[in-house]
């Protein structure tokens, strides 16, 4: 059979960002691929090595919009890191509500977009009308739907009143039951099974060898959570799971997700029962001194590294970070081997990409 | 009315052309209506297939330049106007005998692969990679509906056969009388099993969700439609509504067209609402609760369940008849 060659991308229905793949394919069935990116690059770490250290906090938050508050919160760890700060001890607590609540959105819109794909779309509204549950938590908590503008070096820039808990909790208690169903549907509907059981499977050992982190690695078997392994923020003081799944296929890697949301939304009850009293940040802006650090914190889709080196001045010398899209979607060559046209997209979705990130 | 005159009324006014057209838009704005309601959405205003064809009226019509220019042109005409053939042909119980010369079972098959047939030649004269993998979906699924949809066919015109006293008669007229007299053939116990086979073959024919497998927008961007633009988008909208009124009429018309009304409107209105029952279960209610299946999924599903359910039917019935 001759073969021939089919791009998806750079603009393709089922990409919600732009990059390109180049399948070679053999009637229905993917012999090769080629990923080819660069499409969204724009240039924000030269951009930040012009910005000022606070300036950057703003910047960093507009890396990416569904991990959007990883971003800042690494880099002022990094930042804090380097002039030695201890933020308040609520500031730590308010910090992984955050960071837990975007992680909630992040992954429903990942089981949403999953559903999408393989044509089901009205699972795919049952999980968006879920996520506008959570949506509404972030716009009354933190005024904004998508960048929440949470961090600052030193603290937080919000804080929860007891009436606001109360609405948090609610509106998570009643994310339960669906939750609960939207499992069960992924778990037990034949049609959707048939779409993603057994299928873009990254062994554990394929897996190890290329690096994967995030829901990706805990699909293929491999317990490593940066919450659980190198505790930051108020992690050490909090009890959740970290979840795993062996089977490695795209079932393994939706699971992990719907389960990880269940621990979020028990992380976010924990921290909000646990809240201690005191200020929410520093009452001044610290200086940053001259020196180097790195941090690292668990994105919705991984481990997020950030390495930031300064000079005493207020400009950072050098900032770089590795996100977690970049070692998992070079596994997507493992994935994608040898399967049918037809799972292609699904198995791009399953990786959960986020291109903007990467490129940045 | 007769004669040359005759054909050309129910070409295009009853029942074919307006009326069928007419009726198809009914039916896919209630279609997406329910289906929106289904998800706790609002969903668009019934007339919406109105809307989005004077839209598409206005569009200004592209043609790749790689392409086939008249292949491509040509393609939604022909299979729009195969479509209007078959609707022409397919009686209305207690309204239309239908037409002498096209009172045939096996013709109206032939014809309903028409649209398909267009399909595959106007995608494969686009140029488009997108659109070459649609065909050979288009044509795998084509193949796999159409087995199960023969052993039906063959299935009834063998009892219609039966009371007429030959060994299969394809008559539509000979079809609807005998169910005049006996009863819908749906009532017959033996037949349940050849009318799920049916239904499972309407989503694969109108290409609805699981079996849109030839167009999957989120997989081939929506394949072999994918260059088409302006009007030839908008007469491949139209073969479809034409095609939805067309299955779902003959399902009424080979399982339960009786009880038709005394007067003429009345039956109109009972086709029309047997009709839009059989777009109802085997459409909206599937598409709402079903995700899409894979090329090699859906020829396995045709060829074990659909099938063996008609053959089944036919095994009964042939039991039936001769022993």
């Amino acid at each position: 059979m001759s073969s021939y060659k089919i791009p998806i991308g750079p603009i393709h229905v089922v990409l919600e960002e732009p990059i390109y793949f180049q399948l070679e394919m053999e009637g229905e069935t993917v012999r090769g691929v080629d990923i080819r990116s660069g499409h969204v690059h724009r240039g924000i770490e030269f951009l930040a090595m012009q910005k000022n250290i606070y300036q950057n906090i703003t910047l960093v938050e507009r890396v990416c919009s569904l991990c959007s508050n990883n971003h800042p919160f690494t880099y002022c760890m990094a930042m804090e890191r380097i002039g030695r700060i201890k933020i308040p001890e609520r500031a730590e607590f308010l910090r992984v509500i955050a960071d837990e609540i975007k992680r909630i959105a992040s992954h429903l819109f990942n089981t949403a977009i999953l559903a999408h794909i393989i044509g089901f779309d009205s699972l795919f509204m049952l999980v968006m009308e879920l996520r506008e549950k959570i949506q509404d938590v972030k716009e009354s908590t933190y005024g904004n739907r998508m960048n929440i503008a949470a961090n600052c070096i030193g603290g937080v820039r919000y804080d929860i009143s007891s009436e606001q808990a109360g609405f948090i909790l609610n509106s998570l208690q009643a994310m339960k039951k669906p939750l609960e169903e939207i499992t069960k549907i992924y778990l037990h509907n034949g049609s959707v099974r048939r779409r993603i059981e057994g299928i873009g499977v990254l062994t554990k050992d394929k897996a190890v060898e290329y690096g994967v982190v995030g829901p990706v690695a805990r699909g293929s078997g491999i317990a490593y959570d940066v919450r659980a392994d190198c505790p930051y923020a108020a992690y050490n003081q909090l009890s959740f799971d970290v979840i795993t799944e062996n089977t490695g296929d795209i079932k393994a890697r939706a699971v992990v997700r719907i389960r990880e949301i269940v621990e979020s939304i028990s992380l976010v009850e924990q921290c909000l029962k646990a809240l201690p009293e005191g200020p929410t940040c520093l009452d001044y802006m610290p200086m940053i001194p001259g020196g180097q650090a790195i941090a690292k914190s668990e994105a919705p889709r991984g481990e997020l590294m950030y390495y930031a080196r300064t000079n005493g001045s207020d400009i950072p010398e050098r900032l770089k970070w590795r996100v977690p899209t970049y070692p998992n979607w070079e596994a997507l060559k493992i994935m994608l081997a040898g399967c049918k046209l037809a799972d292609v997209p699904v198995i791009i979705g399953s990786i959960d990409p986020c291109v903007s990130c990467t490129e940045r | 009315m007769s004669g040359i005159m005759g054909y050309f009324y129910n070409l295009v006014v009853f029942p074919g052309g307006l009326f069928a057209l007419a009726v198809g838009m009914f039916f896919a704005g209630i279609d997406r209506k329910i289906y929106a309601r289904m998800q706790r959405r609002v969903g668009p205003p019934i007339y919406q297939p109105i809307i989005d064809l004077i839209k598409l009226m206005h569009k200004e019509t592209l043609i790749p330049r790689t392409s086939n220019q008249k292949a491509f042109r040509l393609a939604p005409l022909a299979g729009f106007a195969g479509m209007l053939v078959l609707v022409t042909c397919i009686p209305v119980p207690g309204v239309f005998q239908g037409i002498g010369q096209l009172d045939n079972l096996l013709l109206i098959l032939y014809i309903l692969a028409i649209p398909a047939i267009a399909l595959m030649v106007g995608a494969s004269s686009s140029g488009s990679p997108f659109g070459a993998v649609g065909v050979s979906r288009e044509m795998v699924m084509t193949i796999a509906y159409e087995v199960p949809l023969i052993i039906v066919i063959l299935t009834i015109g063998i009892k219609a056969g039966n009371a007429s006293g030959v060994l299969a008669d394809f008559s539509l007229k000979s079809i609807i009388s005998l169910q005049k007299e006996t009863g819908s053939i749906l009532s017959d116990i033996t037949m349940v099993p050849a009318f799920i086979a049916f239904l499972c073959c309407i989503p694969g024919t109108l290409g609805a969700v699981p079996f849109d497998i030839p167009e999957a927008e989120t997989e081939i961007a929506e394949g072999p439609i994918l260059e088409y633009s302006g009007i030839s988008l908008g007469l491949f909208k139209l073969t479809g509504w034409l095609k939805m009124f067309a299955v779902s009429a003959l399902a009424t018309v080979l399982f339960y067209p009786v009880p038709y009304g005394s007067h003429w409107l009345l039956s109109v209105f009972l086709f029309i609402l047997k009709c839009l029952f059989t777009i109802l279960i085997s459409v909206t209610l599937v598409r709402a609760t079903m995700a899409r299946m894979r090329i090699d999924q859906a020829y396995k599903f045709y060829l074990r369940i659909p099938t063996g359910l008609a053959l089944l039917s036919l095994v009964l019935t042939i039991f039936h008849v001769h022993v």
